[in-house]
């Protein structure tokens, strides 16, 4: 299939590309441009370890095709961290112990990161609705939900 | 015991930053310069005669190197327990998505297509489907040259079952006369799938000396390096298993699952081969959980005294043995229950019938047998008219006691567990609010042995380098072990790094399998240290000038108190190396065998709980009368870990077992028409969101193992087994209605409440 000529702008930097039409933002990411912090796994959207943010809202790169990026702001886990320093939630994700084996994270992330930023002082509920299209296994949530909270600075409940 | 520094304290894992920041390479990231795809082709028949298979003209497609079939690949049977299993259906398809070809090519797609150009004729055959059928007088063999294939001697094999085990203690005719009641039910489980984020993957890569590397998300390094040496004919030596990171595994990257694929094209075509998964791989040729129907018969005296069981469960395993033989051994243990019953004959059958090969979940037979023993707990306690509490506090074993197989139980924690989990839940008040119940349920697991190795280098500015053979499948065990080896050396976590899993370089490690990691790793770490310790001590005490005996390892350091010298363990590897060629310490753990009485097992490769765990779990729930659907407002689980090495990381275990545990619980099945699934996407398949997991909280009990490190007993299966019963036992507490078979789907109970007597 022909490629078509795309300037791509990931976590700040253009890479100026050609691709197929029907190259997801996902493919590309990982294939084309090695960046494979933006994991995969399903493919549907159902599972949303390939969140990115794109012009800061938080989208599967599975179903947005690569070409529907032209002139948009690409944002993955590997440009959060501005200067070296760690995104509040990324801290928030290590110091409650919200990371086990780890692939569903950086998707994890970036889907609170986005709502955060629409929403800076949310519920518990709020962020359990907001995380409800990315899947973990190995947590059961509450970690990572009480990582958000903390990264909001509301009180984390006391657990037991 | 004495205050510790590291070990026991809640420190973070050590690599969090790197999967915080995307840095972490899992499998699923892992490419080389050149790589092919790979993709299988996967019969749509669950039985046929495979006619004829012919990829020639899918060979000659642009950008495709290799096709593969039964043809090209060596005629070997492998497997577990049973030697059964073939890289590509020969003569006979026994499951629909048994793999017929596979093919690499420059890419996803062209591999796709290649798939389609694969001319593939089948004549389908009757399927077997389900346990009844394949055990009905007659029915059809799954494998009908069964008897000619190798296998642990110890199994008992007959026809379309491939084990059975058997516990038989006492008498349980005489135990039945014994009692005043006999309750009999039958309950019924259906595969569910581990669920982990990242697919199944493995890039291969053959070098000019004959060596394949194989780099996968396994569980078992050494486990897959024999497969792979079985089915491609070539030396151990010549097969190199690395595992770069795990996207979670639960039990379900235990077996060879794509690294076959990947080195058998890569060595056809010559360039590196990465085969990776599709959810519909996974829901439909996968290793998930057995299906299980249960049948238990109780006798107890009308105060509640169990006097004999009678039980049996029966195994879909499959088209293949895998893990059958040996969970459904695991199943009598659990069959049994926490429970002191002097008479017992239970039973755990693997049968083949014509589906997947369903594997190991995490606690595999764990939560099919819980959930009829402790449902039936309950049922025996309401029909008696006792508290739950009260039958299972009076039944439960205790301290000294033995165990269904005659092994003495120590560090038994049960009595704790089950009296902080209720009062935390509020257990005198067990029906709060019409169509609100609450529910118990306990359970004992194993911490599996096996062998470890590790080897410790010092580094000379301090640093300890911990190589093991183990792989961290994200439970962060590796970094408990780490923690018992800063613990004992003396130095921070932060001076400690890991480098794991791979077959060539790192010592022997029986697997992230069975709860046993951080024990066996964190004990093989203990025993490096006393290597270390002879070595340094030999070194320090020519350089201090003072007697090995005057010398202890303390704070990162060799010291004299007496004569008031030190070196630290910095100079002493800077002086190795310039005079020995560097400090490098050995260790190696295998758990002792646990004694039991041969003479009650028959067919059983498990006859023993090593170091076993207790636990008990009790949720509040209520269920909606007119749709059924359940609300869990609260869950508490009080779990014996014997020791907790990182609390967070034990909650995080307890947390994410429950959560898994609910799916099973209330959603969660692989629903098969006509042998094929029809719900092989993460849509239809309903594993629990951020929404459906309630607050989950943790109460660590700790009775200190005599084997484990610092006492800390296995831990990351046991979360995932009672979860099922407690909740069965809650909705009926709340509704009056008792479901047996999962999941408690809204449907079955909206239509239980329906059926009701009013």
């Amino acid at each position: 299939m022909a490629r078509i000529p795309l300037s791509l702008r990931v976590n700040g930097e253009a890479h100026d590309l050609a691709v197929e039409p029907h190259r997801t933002l996902l493919d590309v990411l990982r294939a084309e441009l090695g960046i494979t912090g933006t994991k995969e796994n399903c493919l549907e959207a159902e599972c949303g370890v390939c969140t990115v943010l794109l012009d800061g809202m938080a989208v599967n790169a599975c179903i947005v095709l690569a070409l529907q990026c032209r002139e948009r702001e690409v944002t993955t886990i590997e440009g959060l961290a501005a200067g070296g320093a760690l995104h509040p939630v990324q801290q928030a994700f290590i110091d409650l112990g919200a990371v086990q084996c780890g692939y569903c994270i950086p998707g994890m992330i970036l889907a609170a990161r986005a709502y955060l930023d629409g929403n800076p002082t949310p519920s518990e509920a709020e962020i359990r609705e907001a995380l409800a299209g990315n899947l973990c296994r190995c947590t059961g949530y509450q970690k990572i939900v009480d990582a958000v909270l903390s990264a909001a600075g509301a009180e984390v409940p006391a657990r037991r | 015991m004495t205050a510790t520094r590291v070990v026991g304290r809640s420190l973070p894992r050590m690599d969090a930053p790197g999967k915080v920041t995307g840095s972490a390479v899992y499998a699923a990231d892992f490419a080389l310069p050149g790589m092919l795809y790979g993709k299988v082709l996967r019969s749509r028949e669950p039985h046929a005669r495979l006619v004829r298979i012919d990829a020639s003209r899918a060979v000659r497609l642009p950008g495709v190197r290799a096709a593969l079939t039964a043809a090209d690949v060596a005629d070997v049977r492998y497997g577990g327990s049973v030697k059964d299993e073939e890289v590509f259906a020969r003569d006979r398809v026994r499951f629909a998505g048994q793999p017929l070809a596979a093919v690499a090519a420059t890419s996803l797609e062209a591999a796709t297509a290649a798939l389609a150009a694969i001319d593939v004729v089948l004549e389908p055959l009757p399927p077997v489907l389900e346990v009844a059928a394949a055990l009905a007088p007659g029915a059809p063999l799954v494998h009908e040259g069964w008897a000619g294939y190798a296998a642990l001697p110890i199994l008992h094999r007959d026809g379309n079952v491939c084990n059975r085990a058997r516990i038989v203690v006492g008498d349980v005719e005489r135990g039945f006369e014994e009692a005043d009641r006999i309750f009999e039910q039958r309950f019924t489980t259906p595969s569910v799938h581990q669920g982990y984020t990242e697919p199944r993957a493995a890039v291969a890569q053959w070098d000019s000396a004959g060596q394949v590397t194989v780099w996968s998300n396994t569980q078992l390094p050494f486990e897959i390096q024999n497969t792979l040496a079985e089915i491609l004919q070539v030396p151990l030596s010549r097969v190199r298993v690395v595992v770069p990171g795990i996207g979670g595994g639960f039990g379900g990257k235990l077996r060879v699952g794509v690294e076959h694929f990947a080195a058998l094209l890569a060595r056809k075509t010559g360039r590196a081969v990465k085969v990776m998964t599709t959810s519909e791989e996974e829901l439909t040729a996968a290793y998930a959980r057995q299906p299980a129907i249960v049948e238990l018969k109780t006798g107890v005296t009308s105060d509640g005294r169990l006097t004999a069981r009678e039980g049996r469960l029966w195994f879909d395993t499959g088209a293949f043995a895998g893990s059958g033989p040996g969970v459904a051994s695991v199943a009598t243990l659990m069959l049994a229950g926490p429970y002191r019953i002097p008479n017992l004959l239970l039973e755990g059958y693997a049968v083949y019938t014509h589906k997947t090969n369903f594997g190991s979940f995490r606690a595999p037979s764990g939560p099919q047998a819980n959930f009829a023993v402790e449902s039936q707990m309950d049922i025996i306690a309401d029909a008696l008219g006792l508290d739950p509490l009260a039958l299972r506090l009076k039944n439960i074993v205790r301290e000294g006691e033995e165990g269904p197989t005659g092994q003495v139980l120590t560090a038994v924690g049960l009595d704790e567990c089950l009296r902080k989990a209720a009062d935390a839940i509020g257990w005198k008040e067990r029906r709060p609010a019409p169509g609100r119940g609450k529910g118990i349920a306990c359970g004992w697991w194993t911490t599996t042995g096996g062998s470890s190795g590790v080897y410790l280098k010092i580094n000379p500015d301090g640093s300890v380098a911990l190589n093991t053979g183990a792989a961290e499948i994200g439970t962060a065990a590796l970094t408990g072990a780490a923690q018992v080896l800063a613990e004992d050396l003396g130095v921070d976590l932060t001076d400690v790094n890991v480098v794991s899993a791979d077959t060539l370089s790192t010592p022997f490690d029986f697997g992230a399998q069975g709860s046993r990691t951080a024990f066996a790793v964190g004990n093989a770490c203990r025993a490096a240290v006393a290597d270390l310790k002879r070595q340094v001590f030999a070194l320090a005490a020519g350089h201090l000038g003072v007697d090995e005996s005057a010398l202890e390892l303390r704070g990162g350091a060799v010291v004299a108190p007496a004569a008031g010298r030190r070196a630290t363990l910095a100079e002493l590897a800077r002086l190795s190396q310039a005079s020995g060629g560097g400090l490098i310490a050995h260790g190696t753990f295998v758990a002792p065998p646990t004694a039991y009485d041969a003479k009650r097992v028959e067919g059983h490769v498990y006859p023993a709980f090593h170091s076993p765990s207790f636990h008990a779990h009790a949720v509040d729930l209520s269920v909606d009368a007119e749709t059924g659907e359940v609300t869990i407002h609260r869950y508490v689980v009080a779990q014996d870990v014997g020791f907790a090495m990182n609390p967070t990381y034990i909650q995080g275990q307890i947390e994410g077992g429950v959560a898994q545990g609910l799916g099973q619980a209330l959603s969660e099945e692989i629903v098969y028409d006509g042998g094929r699934v029809v719900n092989a996407n993460l849509t239809d398949y309903k594993m629990p969101t951020a929404v459906d997991v309630p607050r989950i909280e943790s109460i660590l009990v700790q009775h200190p193992s005599l084997v484990g490190p610092f006492g800390a007993k296995g831990v990351g299966e046991p979360p995932n087994i009672e979860p099922p019963a407690a909740v069965a036992n809650a909705v009926a507490s709340a509704t009056g209605v008792r479901i047996t078979s999962l999941p408690i789907t809204a449907e079955k109970i909206a239509l239980a409440l329906r059926e009701r007597p009013r």
